[in-house]
């Protein structure tokens, strides 16, 4: 992977400043006190929602005409700087053989349409395009002055040249990020003592970088190492401690197919075996994550316990020496902070020798308990190059294998439903002959597709979205009507969580990549030290600690975006940029964002909450601050082209007469143009035409 | 048009707006389902409403209602006494032991699978996961067969996490349950920020309603339709005086400490005061029950959340007289093994389980079924999870023997069509 030192460097010195300043803000009586100077660390959690209104009154007040007095954050309000980060760019030379490729699936799709199926099929115009576009390749809705551009664009191929300029802009790694995010069970807390954070800014990175899939995944199932230098082990390290669990996720997750319930005893619905199960598990059973497992005296071998393991039981024994005497109420935080600073950098996943033995309650007649696994595919060949390779490498070696089709098919099947919104077999992790594909003869196709591109799951989405087919104006569905989805156009969908927040930042905030998690290389950089070393000690460790609660820290992290980028407990920042997952009962939560403990957890249902936050949300009065992006767009213009920049910043559309008319009505009854305004943005923001992709 | 404001209440305005705006309201519809239901003849239950407590990542039984004491399946887990001759709990339910004449106990529970999601919807719906339909939870059921009571008040309440709630299912969205992720903070965004007069809101509201009218004609169909009717449902509420039942703050401490003031506590809690003002179905989850580790360590603690909470609850309700016409259901989506692990936890054990009932409908004093020695599969009295939804549609009054149609043309049954435990009905 391609590192960009210089950038990581400039982020960690901003980091460090931005740490500086807000030990500044330590509250009175929490002054430094060496070694213990992270003072600003609350003793309970943080109650604030990120992306939430509060439960409390605000604290502005109304004066009497209306007037908001709180103000939006600086940074915000401004334009952005520069772009947030290096995209891959992309290859504008193959775009004849994209359209080519979309043609041939074209062709599948008619051929496979009833003629009655076609009598709905209608021409999408090039705003709602772009509006599309815009939410299921870049996350969000499109901005008035990036409409207005496309719109003036005299280009014959200007759908075509929207679609690559989204495709290598910072949006789709946010959007596909998000995406993946729900898949993988990304979580910034992951188990104890394992700092999740590089690993998830890894696999943004990967997107960013646009890796091949087969290679990403690969290093994922592969990985050794510390997180912090190895940041791919955080996919391993997320099923810490349930090997079997893991076995099950992955399967799940890559091959589309649930082995899950033969741990236990035979496939119910499916010709699975239990024995099965455990030759799959077989491959991973050598895998270990802790402290150097392969070099210590418990696995029963002859070397000493290694350097790393002497120096983090000397160093924890110290430290609580140290904490005698302090003050009672810190105790418990800081040891527990400090102990964990202390295993995250000893902590890895190592691979070695180990064999699987059927459990004691094995129910099969294929095999007695204690017996010991092979371990063995379930299908298909391991390639024959990964013959000298240990089993967890054959096992990635075979999962990843462009001949294994449902490793092909899983990911095609993953993306055309991301594209349309309906998969060709559903669920998307539920591949088995009781469940077929609605296409066959398409789903093989677009598994044929996906290697060819060499597993590049962009140039895919490229294809899939340069079809008639996806271009055509979407189709309401039932998914419960058991017919199978004729995929002549997407489906209408409501708006993913992630789609819906960071479509109301786009409104809110003139830079809506103001605040950015830090890159992963920043972790070892500030928070790393060699406890393997001869002259680890404490002396070396607690400022490398303290200097990590300052400015990597949850709680550090945390602090930036409540003083940095608040307005009214709304955090105004990117879904992708914001704590993985949302809180419980936060805007992305209330709609539908994944706890990220279930694969794919993420739902799209209406509730009663949902709308009372669009109704009541602080959200919604941050759209209305007459520092929001769409607020100074429309006190930029005399009252008749702020309508049309209204609609076309908020619906991506014209008004029509009527809806001109209308407003127009409303502008003159309201008290001042200001006023008048808000009626019609908030008004606008609360449709349903706004809620939902056509 | 922006109509000028007569000068009617704030109520009938609220109620009017909603009207016009979103044309028929959510609760003529309901009215429309409840006489539908009403005239199909169900059959008398005396169950008004349906608290369901349920506990997520699957209960142990041997550690909570069918210990067994002795065995060496019983690790640590001590035993208490209850009112009920020859039974016994596990330690920590000492509250619920001493009313356990309010308690039917169902010993012989059994499911089809050990994976938490498919487990977890099948005990919630009665049907099993299948890619082609979502099934409704129970309690959108007991909407769509007997309607919702009157009042602004949603019929029914989910405390916990709506992403993994089957809700709905294929029924009107109108009947997915209200989820509220935070007791304490109750149902937020009901006031009107301080910025908002009532007129500019109204004003707004009209406004966005006449520039959706094409896009909601274009693409009518459940997905928009459920959010038109959740903007009508929102703004009748908005203007409710019935909105003080999401208020916790209205409980004195005393109230508090009786229920607890851990989520689960406050959740049940909530549940009593929505019963109270008319809420027909209340679902409270509690997690944490996946004890792969350290189970004797953790396990008491979260069971005397459980025990303070539900005897609080059960206790409230018959204080009040709720409890003849309130059902209470304890349930779980399976078991967990008699064998002790390697790290002094169990793992998942779908054959055999407890569930619990109490009140409306039920006899108290009752244990029905029975595990083998071990705990490891039932002995006698088995339950499938359609016979314990079919029981708790039979003690709610609702048809479990009445044939439902999805959209789709397939029948379902409430209950999934099981048989009803008679015994532990009253």
């Amino acid at each position: 992977m391609t590192n960009h030192p210089v950038r990581v460097l400039v982020v960690a010195a901003a980091i460090l400043a931005a740490g500086a300043a807000a030990g500044a803000d330590d509250p009175p009586g929490g002054k430094s006190r060496a070694p213990f100077r992270s003072r600003a660390v609350p003793k309970e959690r943080p109650q604030s929602r990120p992306g939430a209104a509060a439960p409390t009154p605000a604290p502005a007040q109304a004066s009497g005409d209306g007037a908001l007095v709180t103000r939006l954050p600086e940074v915000v309000r401004q334009a952005p700087a520069g772009p947030p980060m290096e995209v891959a760019p992309i290859d504008r030379a193959r775009r004849p053989e994209v359209n080519a490729a979309a043609a041939l699936i074209d062709d599948l799709i008619d051929r496979a349409s009833p003629a009655a199926a076609r009598a709905d099929d209608a021409p999408l115009d090039d705003a709602l395009f772009a509006r599309r576009v815009y939410l299921n390749l870049g996350g969000r809705i499109p901005t008035a002055p990036e409409m207005v551009a496309f719109m003036a664009s005299k280009s014959p191929r200007r759908r075509e040249e929207l679609v690559d300029a989204v495709l290598a802009s910072p949006d789709w790694v946010s959007h596909a990020f998000n995406l993946w995010a729900d898949t993988l069970r990304l979580r910034d807390a992951a188990q104890f003592p394992v700092y999740a954070w590089p690993y998830l800014d890894w696999v943004k990175r990967s997107i960013a970088l646009n890796r091949p899939y087969d290679q990403w995944v690969r290093e994922m199932l592969t990985a050794d190492g510390r997180p912090w230098e190895n940041p791919a082990v955080g996919f391993q390290l997320r099923d810490l401690g349930m090997p079997l669990n893991y076995v099950d996720h992955t399967v799940r997750v890559f091959l589309g197919t649930q082995i899950g319930c033969a741990q236990c005893h035979d496939h119910p619905f499916d010709d699975w075996k239990q024995r099965e199960f455990y030759e799959i598990a077989a491959f991973t059973a050598g895998t270990r994550a802790g402290v150097e497992q392969y070099r210590s005296t418990r696995r029963g071998g002859t070397e000493p316990p290694s350097r790393t393991r002497l120096n983090l039981r000397d160093l924890s024994a110290e430290y609580q020496k140290l904490l005698v005497g302090k003050p009672k109420e810190e105790l418990p935080y800081m040891g527990h902070l400090f102990m964990q600073h202390l295993r995250a950098n000893a902590l890895s996943i190592d691979n070695g020798p180990h064999d699987l033995q059927l459990p004691q309650d094995y129910r099969a007649d294929d095999g007695r308990p204690g017996d010991v696994i092979d371990p063995r595919v379930p299908w298909g060949e391991e390639p024959a190059d990964a013959g000298g390779l240990d089993p967890r490498a054959r096992f990635a070696a075979w999962l990843t294998s462009p001949d294994n089709r449902p490793f092909a098919r899983t990911v095609a099947n993953r993306l055309w439903k991301e594209c349309f919104g309906v998969g060709i077999v559903e669920p998307v992790d539920d591949f088995r002959a009781g469940n077929p594909p609605s296409h066959p003869e398409l789903l093989e196709h677009l598994a044929d597709l996906i290697v060819e591109l060499g597993f590049d799951t962009r140039e895919f989405v490229r294809v899939v979205v340069s079809t008639k087919a996806w271009q055509r104006r979407a189709v309401s569905h039932d998914p419960t009507s058991a017919t199978p989805f004729p995929f002549r156009a997407p489906v209408l969908r409501r708006m993913t969580a992630e789609q819906l927040w960071d479509s109301i930042l786009t409104l809110i905030a003139r830079d809506i990549w103001a605040y950015q998690r830090p890159p992963y290389e920043a972790y070892a950089l500030l928070g790393g030290f060699d406890l393997g070393g001869e002259g680890a000690d404490l002396a070396t460790a607690i400022p490398v600690f303290e200097r990590f609660q300052k400015t990597l820290s949850q709680h550090a992290i945390d602090q930036r975006l409540r003083h940095g980028m608040n307005y009214l407990d709304v955090w105004l920042a990117r879904a992708s940029e914001l704590p993985q997952p949302s809180l419980a009962g936060s805007f992305l939560r209330e709609f539908g964002q994944g706890d990220r403990e279930t694969i794919d957890g993420r739902r799209e249902v209406a509730t009663l909450p949902q709308v009372l936050t669009m109704l009541h949300g602080n959200h919604g009065r941050a759209i209305i601050d007459d520092g929001s992006a769409i607020m100074q767009a429309l006190l930029a213009n005399d009252p008749d082209r702020a309508i049309d920049v209204a609609f076309i910043g908020i619906l991506a559309r014209p008004p029509d007469d009527a809806d001109r008319e209308t407003v127009t009505m409303v502008l003159r009854s309201a008290p001042t143009a200001l006023d008048g305004f808000r009626d019609v943005v908030w008004a606008l923001v609360n449709t349903r035409e706004f809620l939902f992709v056509q | 048009m922006i109509p000028d404001c007569p000068p009617e209440t704030r109520r009938g305005v609220m109620a009017r707006i909603a009207r016009s705006l979103f044309g028929v309201t959510a609760a003529d519809a309901l009215l429309a389902g409840a006489t539908h239901g009403a005239a199909a003849g169900a059959p008398a239950g005396p169950a008004r409403a349906i608290v369901t407590l349920f506990m997520r990542g699957a209960m142990s039984h041997l550690d909570t209602f069918d210990p067994k004491p002795g065995r060496p399946e019983q690790g640590e887990t001590g035993t208490v006494a209850t009112r009920t001759p020859g039974v016994a709990f596990g330690a920590a339910l000492d509250r619920l032991a001493r009313r356990s004449d309010r308690l039917a106990v169902l010993r012989g529970m059994t499911t089809q699978t050990g994976a938490h999601e498919q487990a977890t919807y099948l005990m919630r719906t009665a049907y099993p996961t299948i890619g082609s339909i979502r099934h409704p939870a129970l309690g959108a059921w007991a909407l769509h067969a007997d309607g919702r009571r009157g009042g602004d008040l949603p019929g029914f309440v989910l405390v916990g996490n709506a992403n993994e709630h089957p809700g709905c299912g294929f029924l009107d969205p109108a009947l997915a349950p209200v989820p509220v992720a935070d007791p304490k903070a109750g149902l937020e965004n009901t006031r009107r920020p301080a910025y908002l007069s009532a007129e500019n809101f109204e004003r707004r509201l009209a406004l966005a309603d006449r520039i959706d009218r094409d896009f909601r004609a274009a693409f009518a169909g459940p997905q928009v339709d459920a959010y038109d009717r959740l903007y009508g449902e929102a703004v009748r509420l908005l203007g409710s005086g019935e909105l003080g039942a999401f208020d916790l703050g209205r409980e004195p401490q005393s109230v508090h400490e009786r229920y607890g003031t851990s989520p689960f506590g406050r959740g049940c809690l909530l549940a009593r005061r929505l019963v109270e003002s008319g809420v027909r179905v209340v679902e409270v989850e509690f997690g944490g029950w996946d004890m792969h580790r350290g189970l004797f360590e953790n396990l008491p603690a979260r069971a005397e959340i459980l025990d303070r909470a539900m005897a609080a609850l059960l206790d409230d309700l018959a204080e009040r007289g709720l409890l003849e016409s309130t059902l209470v259901v304890l349930a779980t989506e399976f078991g967990r093994t008699p064998k002790i692990n390697d790290n002094a936890g169990r793992d998942h054990h779908p054959a055999v389980f407890s569930c619990v009932l109490a009140g409306a409908g039920v006899r108290g004093g009752v244990v029905h079924g029975a595990s083998d020695e071990r705990g490891f599969a039932p002995d006698s009295g088995a339950v499938t999870v359609a016979d314990f939804n079919t029981t708790v549609a039979a003690a709610a009054g609702l048809p479990f023997e009445r044939e439902f149609f999805a959209p789709s043309g397939r029948p379902f049954k409430i209950g999934g069509g099981g048989t009803p435990v008679r015994e532990v009905l009253a």
